[in-house]
């Protein structure tokens, strides 16, 4: 019994690093092909990502807004939904906690969480649009959260550049004041002057928030039945229409954090035009984290070390710069499909059986295994 | 006789079981051999084992005395063995022959040579006892004529061994007659057939062997004749299985369930049931008798809260539920076994332990202030699965989905009797179940009776109706066609009323 | 089982030894900056590691500079691409070693995590071309105080600040772009003699503004005094918002071509590819439609499939790679003009139009030498306000 529940967590662990090491052994050869040398390549994106105090603050930093999407996307999935719109949620969530630092006048202690606050709200809303879409008009909300993006989209860039653009950058809002910014002098100096901020500490209790939620609340357990089997969930007396916006506004809200995180803490500003990659990024996240909570936190590191890893291996080594980001794309990919990986696990230990079986069997001739040949 | 299939000591582990331990069996030329077992006995593993959907473990399969390596369905097709599925496995818009030469089609590759491949269907059609059109399409023909082209696909590819998977299970009662006949047929003319049932009465029919499973096991292997239906019951259960119901006689109590005209639409915008009226009272079972599709599934979903009324009343007790929600519903005591346990009754990636709070878990003790109290509901369930004898791996732990369908149906059953009701629900509730766990629901339901509950029995098995309701309702298309005391209903009153042969009654409304 | 396991204990193990490795070659990013002091041209090259001990120990090694690109490539065949060529040149003729590095997007972090990266591999001098890096270029001045950054088109300056701060380490450069506006217009409005103009630009900055108000003023100065007929109109002078979207800019010149327009003066980095491909297609077509190109000479972009015929009618070049080069020559000659902002024009040969121009006429090539010399002797001021063009439309 002990033994089963070790193999619980174990089995998805091994799992996840197979497909890193694929995608590690897949971009070495990219890399052999473009004449570097891959083991340089890995060192010093490595180092790139973890050798200093600053590097590896800058690495978690990098790594909030991939928790919080990634965070997002296992949620709805645990609900049985499938968030792509966590691009769009971070962006009317930054856009809304943008708006209340720069027109909020109010000390840090009220400014910083009314921020927060704000963007969490703008996040659940947008992803509660797409839950009322799917549950009363039966649209899915993987084809309202894509329309939703855009209109993210656009909504930031006539709003930033009507009525908050910066009066020396146009693609820009203007700069948050510092009470309203996740950042702090203190962090700022501890961690080696890099762009590390609050929001970890914010992203932290989320995991914890979401499975506790997911664990051990009747919300929880309803919204998962919903998700798991909406029948069986309406035959229990569980509403199906309530839940489903109510779990596509949790995955909303933690998106929008993605978006307070990344707007107010790790930039200070919202930038029009572009959309932020975390949010498509943290499906990949959410997967190879295995869909659970706390693996996300390790996956997000994972990327994070990579994206900080990835501009001192081009500082360090010539190569062309799309050759990294093909790297990370490959690792990406592996991660994608680790539930593929997941399949081919179950035949190479059955592999690996029959051939600890032949050699029994090879050992002891007289005593034939009445294997099926 | 020649032995033409030895499967010896098959073992075929799964993490955390054993589904097959050292099963060894013959097959004799021209035998039909019943293989009977509970649900999850490892009946299906072992005939997958035999078609190469499984590798075994350990143990050998012989044909016709040599050593068969099968390791796909291709290679037991090659070797003359062909399986008729529960689920038929047919393209709808093809013919009968167009289906039967599927994968097999004669002439080259430019053209298919129809007419050569359906004369031979209609040879072998006449040479079994089929009587099949090689013409007609598959979806404008009885779901007995889709399994005899399953047949004759075998037959098509000179199977020699044929194993038929619970096969009367889809099938009205005269073509389970026929079927029995095409069966006895078959084996005269020399094939070996392997059935897979749970059904007494069909073995006894027809079969000339019987291998009973029991856990894994085999237990013995008996001679149909010689043996009583008794007798194999109680070796595949295990324990002396009692087939006499203990039914008293006992005074119905107050109306705890009235239902008033009430009309409900079905899934094609349709009325499904019509101008619907009748009560149950306490301590008795009322059994809705009716051939499937009649409007049961539209009455026991108003009831329950899932589909909306257009028209009458429900009441439950002294209070109308009419527009209440199934939340509402079941606080008012309306317990529920649903038709189909695991669209509706089960979340299949739920554990047991959640399974077993479903409608309940945002009430005391299973919750507190919105928070569930796991150590609550893992005591609930481990009394349910002591109670109800549900096994599974692992315990409270295990998903409903690892579960066989009698255990799935068993945790259903526990949960919605367990849980404080005045009113029980119980539409199928035996399906698909062996004798020994249908034996054991009857005498459950008929313990609720006793304990003075309401019980609405709907089922698509007239035996069963008739059995335990102490009154019968016939449905005809949607409407209540009659209403029969136990005493005074057979099955040819009632089969009757069910075709919609019967006064028919003015309805107010 | 077994084997994965120790599968996974060995990645472990290798993860482990990877950052203590990072943790062992970690050099501090306190680099001298040699306070101008020339270097020799040495031009052996060892590993990195053995020049980052060298550069450690001595401060008498090559120069690193390098070249912090935003988001844009290298090959943008315009800005970036040619503060790259600048970069190159010093390489070939000066000895430098060189290199660049994209940032994972454009926010001040993840530039300002950009520049951390180019100084942790060694890099001395880091070149910032474009408006972009003004924030960025702020924050890396005071945090890598050693290092010496240069900042084209644009200074280092505090978002809330009202005005730039250039700090010891750092040089800005900027351009009197209306100047090189003009003569582009100029000379296209004397070669095509009427028809009508249009322009297709990235991003609304100030900086940008001084091409289209040059670019107007030339095409009027020629309409004034060389009897041209050349229509403007201010609204067919269009943002694109991006300089990353050539489809967006075909789709722009599309239009403007469609509308009676016959040539379009094209400063939008990679978007005007679009507008040379537009052009391109329709001039293969049989019509007459021109495109006047900025930064470097984009002569070979509007080139057709003949060989011979371009559509670039002239470029208005901003010899960005020079202005890389011209402070690499000053450090390497001890006077690194830190702190300054350099402000180059027609006069300095930072703003021009190419020396060769295949499509303009002798005549035209004449005057618009005539006018650069006017221009750069003082004689002829070109105005940085926007000017009025609803007389000429």
């Amino acid at each position: 019994m002990v033994k089963k529940g070790k193999a619980a967590w174990l089995r998805p662990l091994l799992v996840s690093i197979l497909a890193i090491l694929f995608g590690f052994v897949m971009g070495a050869f990219l890399l052999l092909a473009s004449q570097a040398n891959p083991l340089e390549c890995f060192l010093y994106l490595f180092q790139g990502g973890l050798s200093t105090v600053t590097r590896l603050f800058n690495t978690f930093a990098n790594a909030i807004p991939l928790i919080f999407t990634g965070l997002s996307v296992t949620f709805a999935y645990k609900t049985g939904l499938f968030n792509i719109g966590a691009t769009g949620q971070m962006m009317i969530a930054g856009l809304a906690s943008v708006i209340v630092a720069l027109t909020l006048d109010a000390p840090r202690v009220i400014l910083m969480p009314a921020v927060v606050l704000a963007g969490l709200l703008a996040g659940a809303i947008w992803g509660g649009i797409q839950g009322l879409l799917k549950s009363r008009f039966n649209v899915n909300e993987v084809v309202s959260g894509i329309m939703m993006n855009w209109i993210a989209h656009w909504s930031v860039y006539y709003i930033v550049s009507d009525f908050f653009q910066s009066p020396s950058m146009l693609t820009e809002s203007q700069t948050i004041p510092d009470a309203a910014s996740l950042r702090s002098p203190w962090l700022y100096e501890l961690t080696g002057s890099s762009s590390f901020n609050w929001a970890f500490v914010i992203a932290l209790a989320s995991v914890l928030f979401v499975q506790f939620l997911l664990k051990y609340t009747v919300t929880g357990y309803n919204m998962k039945a919903v998700g798991f089997n909406a029948e069986a969930a309406e035959y229990g007396g569980i509403s199906v229409g309530r839940n489903t916006v109510l779990a596509m506004a949790i995955a909303g809200a933690l998106a929008g954090l993605a978006g307070v995180a990344y707007y107010c803490g790790y930039s200070s500003s919202i930038r029009i035009g572009v959309q932020p990659s975390q949010g498509f990024d943290g499906i990949a996240v959410a997967l190879l984290g295995n869909l659970s909570p706390v693996g996300v936190i390790f996956a997000a590191i994972f990327f994070a070390i990579l994206q900080t890893g990835k501009g001192f291996m081009n500082a360090m080594i010539h190569v062309a710069p799309e050759i990294a980001d093909t790297i990370i794309a490959i690792i990406i990919y592996f991660a994608a499909i680790s539930k593929l990986v997941d399949l081919y696990f179950d035949r190479l230990s059955a592999w690996v059986k029959r051939r600890r079986q032949r050699a029994k069997a090879g050992k002891t001739p007289g005593e034939r295994g009445g294997e099926v040949q | 006789m020649d032995v033409v299939l030895e499967m010896r000591g098959i073992v075929k582990d799964f993490p955390g079981l054993r589904a097959n331990d050292h099963i060894s069996l013959q097959l004799h030329r021209g035998e039909i051999l019943a293989l009977l077992g509970e649900n999850g006995a490892g009946k299906t593993t072992l005939m997958n084992i035999l078609m190469g959907l499984y590798a075994a473990d350990e143990g050998e399969i012989l044909i016709h005395g040599k050593k068969a390596d099968i390791k796909n369905p291709r290679d037991a097709n090659r070797l003359g063995i062909g399986m008729v599925h529960q689920h038929f496995k047919l393209v709808h818009n093809f013919t009968v022959t167009e289906n039967i030469v599927l994968g097999q089609e004669p002439g080259n590759f430019c053209y298919i040579n129809l007419k050569q491949a359906a004369k031979r269907v209609r040879e072998l059609s006449e040479t079994y006892g089929l009587e099949i059109d090689p013409d007609a399409r598959i979806e404008s023909i009885t779901v007995g004529m889709q399994q005899r082209t399953e047949i004759l696909k075998m037959l098509y590819r000179d199977a020699e061994i044929l194993i038929f998977d619970e096969p009367t299970a889809v099938l009205m009662p005269r073509e389970i007659d026929e079927l029995m006949q095409i069966m006895r047929n078959l084996a005269a003319q020399g094939k070996s057939i392997i059935l897979i049932t749970h059904k007494l009465k069909e073995i006894k029919q027809v079969a000339d062997r019987c291998a009973i499973i029991r856990r894994g096991k085999l237990v013995d292997t008996v001679s149909v004749q010689e043996t009583s239906s008794q007798q194999m019951a109680d070796q595949m259960v295990g324990r002396k299985v009692s087939f006499q119901l203990d039914k008293e006689p006992q005074d119905a109590g107050a109306c705890v369930l009235r239902v008033e005209d009430l009309s409900v639409k079905n899934n094609l915008g349709a009325m499904g049931l019509k101008h619907f009226s009748f009560q149950v009272r306490e301590g008795e079972i009322v059994g809705i008798a009716g051939v499937d599709g009649n409007g049961q599934t539209e009455l026991v979903e108003a009831i329950a809260g899932l589909r909306p009324s257009c028209g009458g009343q429900i009441w439950l007790g002294e209070r109308e539920i009419t527009h209440l929600s199934v939340q509402e519903r079941i606080h008012a005591g309306l317990s529920h076994i649903p038709e189909d346990r695991q669209r509706r009754g089960l979340v299949l990636d739920f554990t047991l332990e959640e399974n077993l709070v479903l409608g309940t878990c945002a009430d005391p003790p299973f919750s507190r202030h919105g928070l569930l109290c796991r150590a609550e509901m893992h005591r609930h369930a481990e009394q349910i699965i002591e109670n109800f004898d549900i096994r599974s791996s692992e315990g409270t732990a295990s998903t409903a989905g690892s579960l066989s369908g009698g255990n799935q149906q068993k945790a259903i059953i526990g949960r919605e009797l367990e849980k404080e009701h005045r009113l029980l629900i119980a539409v199928q509730p035996t399906r698909g179940l062996d004798v020994g766990s249908i034996e054991y629901i009857h005498r459950r339901l008929l313990e609720e009776r006793r304990r003075g509950k309401a019980i609405l029995l709907v089922s698509l098995e007239l035996d069963e109706v008739l059995e335990l309701s102490d009154r019968i309702i016939a449905v005809n298309n949607g409407c209540l066609i009659g209403e029969l005391a136990q005493a005074d209903a057979n099955e040819s009153n009632v089969g009757l009323m069910m075709a919609g042969v019967a006064r028919k009654e003015e309805r107010h409304g | 089982m077994k084997k994965l396991l120790s599968l996974f204990v060995s990645i472990c193990l290798l993860l482990a030894c990877l950052t203590a490795c990072g943790g062992n070659t970690d050099t501090p990013d306190d680099q001298p900056a040699d306070g101008g002091q020339a270097s020799e041209e040495e031009t052996g090259t060892g590993t990195e590691e053995e020049t980052e001990t060298a550069s450690d120990e001595a401060g008498q090694t090559t120069l690193k500079v390098g070249l912090c690109c935003g988001t844009s490539s290298i090959d943008d065949k315009s800005f970036i691409q040619s503060a790259w060529e600048g970069l190159q040149r010093a390489e070939e003729e000066l000895g430098v070693e060189i290199g660049y590095l994209q940032s994972s997007d454009d926010s001040t972090t993840a530039t300002v995590e950009a520049i951390g990266d180019l100084v942790d591999a060694g890099y001395q001098m880091i070149v910032m071309p474009g408006f972009s890096f003004q924030q960025a270029a702020f924050e890396a001045q005071s945090l890598y105080p050693d290092v010496m950054f240069v900042t084209i088109d644009t200074a280092p300056q505090d978002a809330d600040a009202d005005t730039y701060y250039i700090a010891d380490n750092t040089v800005a450069i900027d351009y009197d772009a209306e100047q090189g506006g003009f003569l582009a217009g100029f000379g296209s409005a004397l070669q095509l003699k009427e028809g009508e103009f249009g322009g297709l630009f990235g991003v609304e900055t100030d900086h940008t503004k001084l091409f289209i108000t040059g670019f107007m003023q030339g095409v009027i100065y020629a309409n004034e005094n060389y009897g041209t007929d050349i229509h403007l109109n201010a609204d067919n002078f269009v943002w694109s918002g991006t300089y990353s979207d050539a489809a967006l800019g075909q789709q722009i010149a599309a239009q403007m071509y469609e509308n009676g327009i016959n040539l379009i003066y094209a400063a939008a980095g990679s978007t005007s590819l679009g507008a040379f491909n537009e052009a391109k297609s329709r001039a293969e077509n049989g019509e007459s439609v021109w495109v006047v190109g900025c930064d470097s000479d984009q002569y070979e972009d509007g080139l057709l499939s003949d060989g011979e015929h371009s559509v670039t009618m002239t470029t208005t070049m901003k010899q960005v790679g020079n202005s890389a080069y011209y402070v690499i020559e000053q450090y390497l000659n001890g006077n690194y003009p830190g702190g300054e902002y350099l402000v180059l024009d027609v006069a300095s040969g930072a703003l021009s139009c190419p020396e060769v121009n295949p499509n303009f006429s002798e005549e035209t090539q004449a005057l618009v030498d005539e006018m650069t010399e006017k221009i750069a002797s003082g004689e002829y001021v070109v105005s940085k306000e926007m000017v009025d063009v609803t007389a000429w439309n």
